[in-house]
């Protein structure tokens, strides 16, 4: 059956006529998004180089470990990165055991009840807590009540509180990985679940989690706020710098930034600061670096798999 | 399985399960602590040096020394350097969200998503320090000023500092939308843009709400990065472009030299602790605006 | 592949469309080699074959939906009432304004059932509250929906059941006015009564659209086509009037397939 063939309006000219201005609109927003991505990727790129282009001159082996003055120009920042790590490392002591137990707690033992929610509750709530607050609480309860005037463990106890939910969502996101089927085969053997967690999912999920510790690790060293009050602003100019004592003053190379600017005491503030800032930005991506290497080695070394 | 082993699981077992629920419960222990020693010190301004809630909340004339605690001026700071940053870095980083869950190919993404990472590690102090040595100058310079410092510089540092969490919760909240909305819009004749805008945000409407919130509660909880770029003026801002002050950058400023025991300290800690209220509000609604997507 | 009798028959009628040496790589692995079509105007015409022939593959490639898939490349001749929808003259987007997919899965957008229907034609430019009003009501008559659905229009669409939801998806592509209506196995997530509702509607759209429909039932095939196509392996082996296809093959493979050989 035959039928006439009807002349059709051609492709080429659509039938609605807002095809044409639809079209640009959509290259339009398409070339803005490129755009503002782009933008943002290069602002990273500016800091980074405007920053080694300006504290580059700073660095030297003595400013690096040399002790900052009281006064005259030429000093260092070496008992600032001492104390940067050493506040990181005891935060990581107090951190890391209470965040992976509770986020093992809630991951693989809590069935969802009211416990499990306030717990939930709580740790969302301490995410969101400023971390000048949470400095300030580590002034009333280290620094006042306990009369441990500023410390190095006062501020790693701040910084505790800081980050225990950021490490619990690591543990949980790391737990989460794990397939149920390396659970199921190890209870159908007889285990408890206890002896799953610690030999089984533990293990698996090691790769996760220690890129998400490094990466928090990366945080704590740069904090400032909750340290400026806890920890303290000075370093012990007479006593050697290189303090062992977790309950001396601990002035973080983070602080020092803000300090030195701050205080202004000394004539070379600008080099001193650049210097600080280009350290700090050198050692977020040494950490982030890092997270990301040492994550995918401990990944493929205890399951295997790339 | 009977004998020592088998108990020796069991008492594991129950160790460990004791071990795990305290560690647990350490997340309320220290968040009940953290309320009640704010709160206690956050309204002893109000019951213990009689200064009237209002007068702090509304005042306007802040002299610290002098008696005067009314923190409006850093009230009114804090909101307009996170109204800006939100501003700026919400639709930013929206749209970036999109870019990296719509149309970026994988060589490309895989190429500006470390940037993204770094940009959350840079701590916040070097963010204040890159802004007032690079943003503050170039502001003056713009707009003819002998200073740049002031809340439009405040607001670009924050809406920079934001965009992280923003771009990577809207990207979440894009790519948990399923395949067969696109395709069923692309198929009934819609462009890409149209797609994305008429099907893929509002369905997404409530993870990007969250993700612009906690850019809000980011912004408003962020500290040194602001102290060093608003010049720290109490006083009510009537310019972007004026020296200014916020709530958190008042506190980090005056902390150390408030005396113990001084109203002036006393009302430094009723400001953390109205701090504390917003960010635990901000909270609430969060979960308000997750709620409400079923 | 077609005897006299069979070209005969599709040449006496108009093509909508003619498809021309198609070939389609996904990357580098060839899903459909050299296949030729003309559909007629009009009629309704089944493709068939086992999972993984490629009648889906063949099927996108006929409003250009691969252009979504980064990847995908389309080599041939698609033609509609004689034009190339593949000629770099032409948007895509207005491809699919006259030609329309229903998907196997119902996927209509978390809006009203209103807002879902009227989406195609307020994007190509109606806004109009009264015409949106009308062209709703006659393309959800047309998708025998509107009895169900007229007292609760501005209700989500997610609160249909399946097979509701796939009617309204029918008449949200129905909005747009289009020729061509392509549909993947639109019954396949359906239950049988469901599944017959859509075998009616498709018995009443191919009086005004022409109609290619992929399809894993051979009983579908037979009951509502009147040409039907076989695929094999990214293949189009045979292709004629839906009785001779299944009483008459010519090829082999088509009787073995037709036979229950293999699935």
């Amino acid at each position: 059956m035959a039928q006439a063939v009807v002349a059709k309006p051609a492709l080429a000219r659509p039938r609605s006529s807002n095809a044409r201005s639809r079209r640009i609109v959509d290259r339009i927003a398409t070339a803005g998004l490129w755009v503002a991505s782009s933008f943002v990727v290069l602002l990273l790129l500016l800091f980074i180089g405007y920053e080694f282009f300006r504290g580059a001159s700073a660095i030297s082996w003595h400013f690096l470990t040399g002790s900052p003055t009281a006064g005259e120009a030429g000093g260092g920042i070496g008992p600032l990165i001492f104390n940067s790590f050493y506040i990181l490392i005891l935060t990581l002591l107090f951190t890391v055991p209470i965040s992976v137990c509770a986020g093992m707690y809630l991951q693989e033992y809590a069935a969802g009840g009211r416990f499990k929610a306030i717990v939930q509750f709580s740790a969302e709530s301490l995410a969101t807590v400023p971390s000048i607050v949470m400095g300030l609480f580590g002034l009333l309860v280290f620094v006042s009540a306990f009369h441990w005037h500023f410390t190095a463990i006062g501020g790693a106890l701040t910084l505790t509180l800081l980050n225990l939910p950021a490490m619990m969502r690591v543990t949980q996101e790391a737990l989460a990985g794990v397939p149920a089927t390396y659970r199921e085969a190890s209870m159908g053997l007889g285990a408890t679940k206890w002896q799953t967690v610690l030999k089984v999912i533990l293990p698996s999920a090691i790769g996760p989690l220690t890129t998400g510790v490094v990466l928090v690790s990366g945080r704590i060293f740069g904090e400032t706020a909750a340290l400026i009050y806890t920890a303290g602003a000075s370093v012990s100019y007479g006593r050697s710098a290189y303090d062992f004592n977790p309950f001396h003053t601990a002035e973080t190379l983070a602080v020092g930034l803000y300090q030195v600017h701050r205080e202004a005491l000394v004539p070379d503030v600008d080099r001193i600061a650049n210097g600080s800032a280009l350290v700090l930005l050198v050692m977020v991506l040494v950490f982030n670096v890092i997270a990301r290497v040492v994550g995918r080695q401990l990944t493929v070394r205890f399951t295997g798999k790339a | 399985m009977v004998g020592v082993r088998a108990d020796k699981a069991h008492r594991d077992e129950r160790i460990a399960l004791v071990v795990l629920m305290t560690c647990s419960g350490v997340f309320v222990v220290a968040i009940a602590l953290i309320l009640g020693f704010l709160a206690f010190n956050g309204t002893r301004l109000f019951w213990g040096d009689h200064y009237s809630p209002f007068a702090f909340l509304f005042g306007t004339n802040w002299d610290g020394f002098g008696g005067s605690y009314g923190a409006a001026p850093f009230i009114l700071g804090s909101l307009v350097a996170t109204g800006m940053a939100i501003f700026i870095g919400g639709p930013l980083g929206v749209a970036i969200g999109v870019f990296f869950s719509e149309l970026a190919p994988k060589r490309v993404a895989s190429a500006f998503k470390p940037a993204i990472e770094v940009l959350v590690g840079i701590p916040s102090v070097v963010y204040g320090w890159l802004g007032l040595t690079l943003l503050v100058p170039a502001i003056a310079t713009v707009f003819h000023l002998p200073d740049g410092d002031g809340l439009l510089a405040a607001g670009i540092v924050l809406s920079i500092m934001i965009l992280p969490t923003v771009i990577s919760l809207s990207e979440d909240a894009l790519k948990v939308v399923p395949t067969s909305m696109r395709e069923g819009s692309a198929a009934l004749g819609a462009t890409r843009w149209e797609t994305i805008t008429k099907v893929l945000i509002p369905s997404a409407s409530s993870g990007i709400a969250v993700a612009v919130i906690l850019g809000i509660a980011r912004a408003i909880g962020e500290t040194l990065a602001v102290q060093l770029v608003l010049g720290n003026a109490a006083i009510i801002p009537t310019s972007l472009l004026q020296p200014a002050s916020a709530l958190t950058s008042e506190i980090v400023m005056d902390m150390g030299d408030a005396p113990d025991g001084s109203g002036f300290k006393h009302a430094l800690f009723a400001m953390a602790f109205l701090l504390l209220l917003i960010s635990m509000g901000l909270i609430i609604l969060i979960r308000f605006a997750l709620r409400r997507r079923t | 592949m077609m005897t006299e009798s069979q070209s005969v028959t599709l040449e006496s009628l108009a093509n909508k469309m003619k498809i021309e040496d198609l070939n389609i790589f996904y990357g580098s692995f060839q899903a459909m080699k050299h296949a030729n079509l003309d559909v007629p105007d009009r009629h309704v015409m089944a493709l068939i074959g086992p999972s993984g022939c490629g009648k889906s593959t063949f099927l996108r490639a006929l409003n250009r939906m691969h252009d979504l898939t980064p990847g995908t490349r389309v080599e041939g001749k698609v033609t509609l009432d004689g034009i190339d929808i593949y000629a770099p003259t032409i948007d895509p987007v207005t491809v699919r304004h006259r030609i329309g997919m229903v998907f196997q899965r119902p996927n209509p957008f978390p809006k009203s059932i209103f807002e879902n229907v009227v989406y195609g034609p307020k994007i190509h430019g109606e806004n109009n509250g009264k015409r949106l009003a009308e062209i709703a009501e006659k393309s959800l008559r047309a998708a025998a929906l509107w009895d169900e659905v007229k007292d609760r229009l501005n209700r989500s669409a997610l609160d249909l059941s399946g097979g509701q939801q796939q009617r309204l998806c029918i008449a949200r592509v129905l909005a747009v006015e289009p020729e061509v209506i392509l549909m993947d196995e639109p019954a396949s997530a359906l239950d049988p009564i469901a599944t017959s509702k859509i075998e009616d509607l498709i018995g009443e759209l191919k009086k005004d659209y022409t109609v290619i429909i992929v399809t894993h039932s051979m009983q579908q095939a037979a009951r509502i086509s009147d040409f039907t196509s076989f695929f094999l392996l990214g293949e189009l082996i045979e292709v004629g009037t839906t009785s001779d296809i299944f009483t008459r093959p010519k090829d082999k493979r088509t009787e073995d397939y037709i036979t229950g050989r293999y699935g």
